[in-house]
């Protein structure tokens, strides 16, 4: 099953001018449990996506929001020249198709 | 006695719980008026609005200017000055004018001083402003007092120099000042959203950690609910359309952070690893447990945006699929041919770029494989020295990519379409963030000198 197909909410937006935040909310705590206990979302996954080094992701678990957190280091900052999103907000689209 | 004064009297005589409405989480695009009537019909102690980000990006900090129109902004402005006014609550706002250094400010109250005046209201009025000064900055860099945030390379006292404008996000001590020198309206330039709610009752002995929890939800007005929206929100009572459930309120801990469970300001550190959130009933949401711990090591965030040059864009479209499967190869071709014309008799002192829509425009990095588009849009950027000399740019540029001869061209009339002419734009100054630091200093709250006036 694709990420798409059991996310409520996949949403990206800056943190920042450095970083980028991406939530994975979920309607339901099976579908939570389903997603984070998943091996599909590895920092090395996630950075191959992006073009960064696994070491510019960090995913942290919310199991109070039922939601998964992931932050990326930008490789260019908010508004500096060649940015092709300054809030961030379409940077979510390379997370939909990841298969759970 | 003004409002911030009466609400102070009354909740210490009377210890009763306090209600906030977060009218607005971005003043200036529009309050929902039947939900900000609503709210205000429940009484609120405090009415609060944020008016600005960082999210914006640098050029409107740099520029002085707002990125809200100016009929929105007044037509805003003017609702909550009147709402605030009709119940004698304080009215706060914070970060006035998008970015919240002095021209914002001072466009702001330009805008509340001729509403005051045309609807012949009068009160009490408190400024507080977040420009810091050029020379403690500079001493402060070089007393290694300015620390980069996220990896933001250290700060120099010439990009301190270079900045067209620097601000500090101040915390809830200035507001309390404010609040305290008996005022009906306080507007604030750049500062951190939930001082704008949770200086009040902070003064009053409600804990720091619930009350900047409180702040953080409601800042963005009715975001944390179901549906998410732009419509008021009260922090004690909600019985609007929307929902504040459980799990939105607790979800909304993750908008535009990094960190779910930490959000620091500038006094110290809000701690939601115990934060509980229970249904009241199907549209209330009672929150618990958040924790505050003092900053024994007081930091400000700053931020600067220093001028790059001005900017000029090409826009046009293409549809071809051999100039598409080329375009790696005709973009620099033709960015070399500009070059030779342009810098014939002048140095190179210009950058362009190139966005393609329909490949790489938006993402970061394009999955290999991917079929490609039957219709691209191509966007060329120049930013250079004046805006003279960007235009040159882009119109050369438009020029040699319309008819640029490529391996097995058919379409020899022309590789671009062109949504409209002239497609050359000229967008003005273009800035960066060179300041996005934190600084080091022993009173924070002493950077954000107060001016109160009567109108």
């Amino acid at each position: 099953m694709k990420l798409s197909d059991i996310a409520q909410v996949i949403r990206s937006k800056n943190a920042g001018p450095r970083r980028l935040t991406l939530d994975l909310m979920f309607a339901s705590d099976a579908d939570y449990r389903r997603v984070v206990q998943s091996p599909a979302l590895t920092t090395e996954r996630i950075g191959s996506l992006y073009g960064l080094p696994a070491h510019d992701v960090t995913v942290i678990p919310y199991p109070v929001g039922r939601a998964i957190k992931i932050v990326l280091a930008r490789p260019i900052m908010a508004g500096d020249p060649g940015d092709r999103d300054v809030y961030g907000a379409q940077q979510h689209a390379p997370l939909l198709g990841i298969e759970i | 006695m003004s409002a911030s004064g009466r609400i102070l009297d009354e909740i210490r005589r009377t210890r009763r719980p306090m209600r906030f409405l977060g009218a607005s989480g971005q003043l200036g695009y529009g309050i929902p008026t039947p939900a900000f009537n609503a709210g205000l019909a429940r009484k609120p102690d405090l009415i609060g609005c944020d008016m600005g980000s960082i999210d914006i990006g640098p050029t409107y900090l740099g520029k002085g200017e707002m990125a809200t129109a100016p009929a929105a902004t007044r037509r805003d402005l003017r609702k909550a000055l009147l709402g605030a006014r009709s119940i004698d609550v304080p009215l706060v706002i914070g970060s006035a004018g998008s970015a919240g250094a002095a021209p914002h400010l001072d466009a702001t109250l330009a805008i509340i001083r001729e509403i005051a005046r045309t609807e012949g209201l009068h009160f009490r009025l408190g400024v507080l402003r977040a420009d810091l000064s050029r020379d403690m900055l500079r001493a402060s860099v070089r007393a290694g007092a300015v620390k980069g945030i996220d990896d933001m390379l250290a700060l120099t006292e010439e990009e301190v120099n270079e900045a067209a404008h620097i601000v500090g996000q101040m915390g809830m001590g200035p507001f309390r000042r404010a609040l305290s020198e008996d005022i009906d309206v306080l507007i604030a330039g750049r500062a951190c959203d939930t001082a704008i709610f949770a200086s009040l009752p902070t003064m009053l002995g409600f804990p720091t950690g619930l009350s900047v929890h409180m702040a953080k939800i409601i800042e963005c007005a009715s975001l944390c609910c179901l549906p998410g929206g732009r419509d008021s929100i009260l922090a004690t009572l909600d019985e609007e359309q929307r929902r504040a459930t459980p799990v939105s309120v607790a979800a909304h801990s993750l908008y535009e952070q990094a960190d779910p469970y930490t959000v620091y300001e500038p006094e110290g550190r809000l701690d939601l690893s115990a934060a509980d959130y229970a249904a009241v009933d199907d549209r209330r949401c009672r929150v618990t447990g958040a924790m505050w711990h003092d900053s024994t090591d007081p930091c400000v965030k700053i931020e600067g945006a220093r001028k790059l040059g001005e900017r000029a864009v090409l826009l046009a479209g293409a549809a071809d699929p051999r100039f598409i499967a080329q375009h790696r190869e005709i973009l620099p071709a033709v960015a070399t041919v500009v070059r030779d014309l342009v810098c014939e008799d002048a140095p190179e002192d210009y950058t362009l770029r190139f966005r393609v829509y329909g490949v790489d425009g938006v993402r970061m990095a394009a999955p290999p494989n991917e079929p490609p588009p039957g219709e691209v849009f191509v966007m060329g950027e120049c930013i250079a020295p004046t805006a003279e000399r960007a235009a040159e740019v882009v119109r050369t540029l438009k020029q040699y990519l319309l008819h640029h001869g490529y391996a097995g061209r058919l379409s020899t009339a022309g590789n671009l379409a062109f949504p409209f002419t002239p497609p050359e734009v000229s967008l003005g100054p273009a800035y960066r963030f060179n300041v996005y630091h934190l600084l080091r200093t022993p009173d924070p709250d002493g950077l954000f000198p107060l001016e109160v006036e009567t109108l």
